[in-house]
């Protein structure tokens, strides 16, 4: 119950937060921008209609979660907002996994908005919504939640202007990790590849989560598949939190 | 044999720069006692610590070393924060909600049902007079209004003891007059107070017993009237009607003088003096106006520990 207590608070501050609506705004804009570049690749407007509002939900999504996940916690502590709630009968991680789901509300419902308006606009230009568009939105959301975990453990531990590029790289890098594993063959048996390797494992792999290709041309994807990144979504992201919250354990506030 | 609301033990905090130094010390080796149901005031110079120790009581810091609990509970754990109510300095809230959202949050964090927290805005509104502005935002809010919810938020859940972070700072004479009342109020209901105040005249009218930190270290606790020397000081004399020409005569004996629209001021120092004073005064033709004695006060023993101890500000 104070866990949901705080995540509803959370929630309706976040809702608030001006930052989301102009993220939204140029979410919009590209979204319903990607028509031009539709037009450009003759026949193929649908598709990159599909791929391009998919990335926009990825990314601007993204940028929600860390400008506001990346200040979650240290605005509070910064307002002082922070000393009549955890003075109270609770645990240090209730409040933590509080402002992660509150703030995971507003991601859910920030996909939720930026899907429907993507799938619509694709039917107003003739196209066709299947299963596998709506399973790379499902995808995004993941992808979101492990973006956002890492978001509010940064802001249990620094200033939200460094926890914001830390996790935007984090972001870019978890979309490029095969590149850690795919070195020249003149790395092979040095400690670059092995620094390397143990990078790709500690960097979360979002690439995982990208299915927007398959969604685009409608090529199938496995449950199986689905189910696993899924999985390795959950896992990552409550790992993420575990840390955050033994970070607040001990915080002086 | 009286329960212990709070003690600490040894309780220090040192404060840490990022980069791991020596840090700076804030709370020195503290062992305080208070008991159930008295009014306890906590007294120091900007800086001495009271802030660290009461943000110790409430589990907000983690010590360096030491202990502190509440009423036999740790501070460090969850259960000991069923004991108690805090009410920070300059109180923040969020601002979108109003008093009746942000109470039923409260009530939630101290796991009441729907009914629970209906009953707490009825018995708290009502001792704190937020009815009337129950439903609007805390942004809108006076620096009053906002103490008054800052005393409601420390009362959900009716703990038995208050610890109060400077609860008269920034406030208007009404608005400490109604502090001093609601304390008052609470200690009659059983409550165990524990506050730090600037205000000494104010800790003088309501505390039972106070304790003064000086530069992290507890210099001295206790009762008011164990602490304080209630011997006369002084008696000051005033009175009207002298000729000119004698009060120089009268002024020899005494320690100070002054003139105002009362008449002639003279400080002797005691009672003999005084008296010796008064005859002269009426051999002169003159009238008494006044006749006091003055006697140390809480101030007054504040700055001779501040002075005794060396913390008195520079």
């Amino acid at each position: 119950m104070r866990i949901f207590a705080v995540a509803h608070n959370t929630f309706r501050e976040t809702v608030r937060d001006k930052v989301l609506y102009v993220l939204l705004f140029f979410a919009g804009v590209t979204v319903f921008g990607s028509k031009a570049l539709g037009w450009i690749s003759v026949g193929q407007d649908i598709k990159i209609v599909k791929d391009i509002s998919l990335a926009a939900i990825s990314v601007f999504g993204a940028l929600i979660a860390i400008f506001v996940g990346a200040s979650l916690v240290y605005k509070e502590i910064d307002k002082r907002t922070i000393y009549t709630i955890i003075s109270r009968p609770m645990h240090r991680f209730e409040f933590v996994v509080g402002k992660y789901l509150g703030l995971m509300g507003l991601i859910a419902l920030v996909t939720l908005v930026m899907g429907l308006v993507a799938g619509a606009y694709v039917l107003l230009l003739g196209g066709t919504i299947d299963v596998v568009f709506v399973t790379a939105v499902v995808l995004i959301f993941w992808e979101l939640l492990v973006v956002t975990a890492l978001a509010v453990l940064m802001s249990t531990v620094t200033s939200p202007i460094l926890g914001a590029i830390i996790v935007f790289s984090l972001y870019v890098a978890g979309h490029a990790s095969g590149i850690l594993v795919d070195l020249p063959p003149h790395f092979e048996n040095t400690w670059t590849e092995t620094i390397m390797h143990v990078l790709y494992y500690i960097i979360p792999n979002l690439s995982n989560f990208n299915i927007r290709p398959e969604a685009a041309n409608g090529v199938p994807v496995s449950m199986a598949y689905v189910g696993w990144a899924i999985v390795y979504g959950t896992v990552y992201a409550g790992m993420l939190l575990g840390v955050a919250a033994a970070a607040f354990e001990d915080k002086d506030v | 044999m009286s329960v212990e609301a709070i003690r600490t033990e040894q309780l220090t905090k040192i404060y840490r720069s990022t980069w791991g130094s020596r840090g700076r010390t804030a709370l020195d080796h503290l062992d305080l006692c208070v008991h159930e149901g008295e009014v306890f005031g906590f007294l120091g110079q900007n800086g001495a610590g009271k802030t660290t120790t009461i943000k110790l009581l409430c589990s907000l810091l983690r010590p360096t070393a030491g202990t502190a609990c509440v009423f036999g509970e740790n501070s460090c754990g969850r259960r000991a924060r069923a004991f108690l109510g805090y009410l920070p300095e300059n109180p923040y809230f969020y601002e979108y909600l109003t008093p009746r959202e942000t109470l039923d949050f409260y009530g939630k964090l101290h796991g009441l049902d729907a009914r629970g927290r209906a009953r707490e805005w009825e018995r708290l509104s009502e001792l704190l007079d937020l009815r009337r502005i129950g439903d609007m935002r805390v942004r809108e809010f006076s620096k009053g209004m906002r103490q008054r919810l800052a005393f409601a938020a420390a009362l959900v859940g009716d703990p038995p003891l208050l610890i109060l972070d400077e609860p008269m700072s920034g406030l208007d004479p009404l608005g400490r007059r109604h502090t001093r009342e609601l304390i008052l109020q609470l200690r009659d209901a059983g409550k165990t107070i524990f506050f730090s105040s600037h205000v000494l005249s104010d800790v003088e009218q309501i505390c039972d017993r106070v304790g003064i930190l000086v530069r992290g270290k507890l210099t001295s606790q206790g009762r008011i009237d164990e602490l304080v020397e209630r011997r006369i000081q002084s008696v000051e004399v005033i009175a009207q009607g002298i000729p000119p020409e004698k009060v120089g005569e009268l002024s020899a004996d005494a320690i100070k003088t002054r003139v105002s629209e009362a008449g002639h001021h003279f400080v002797m120092s005691d009672v003999a003096a005084a008296d010796g004073l008064v005859k002269k005064i009426h051999a002169f033709g003159g009238r008494l106006v006044e006749f006091s004695t003055i006697r140390e006060s809480l101030e007054d023993y504040f700055m001779r520990e501040q002075h005794r101890t060396g913390g008195a500000a520079s």
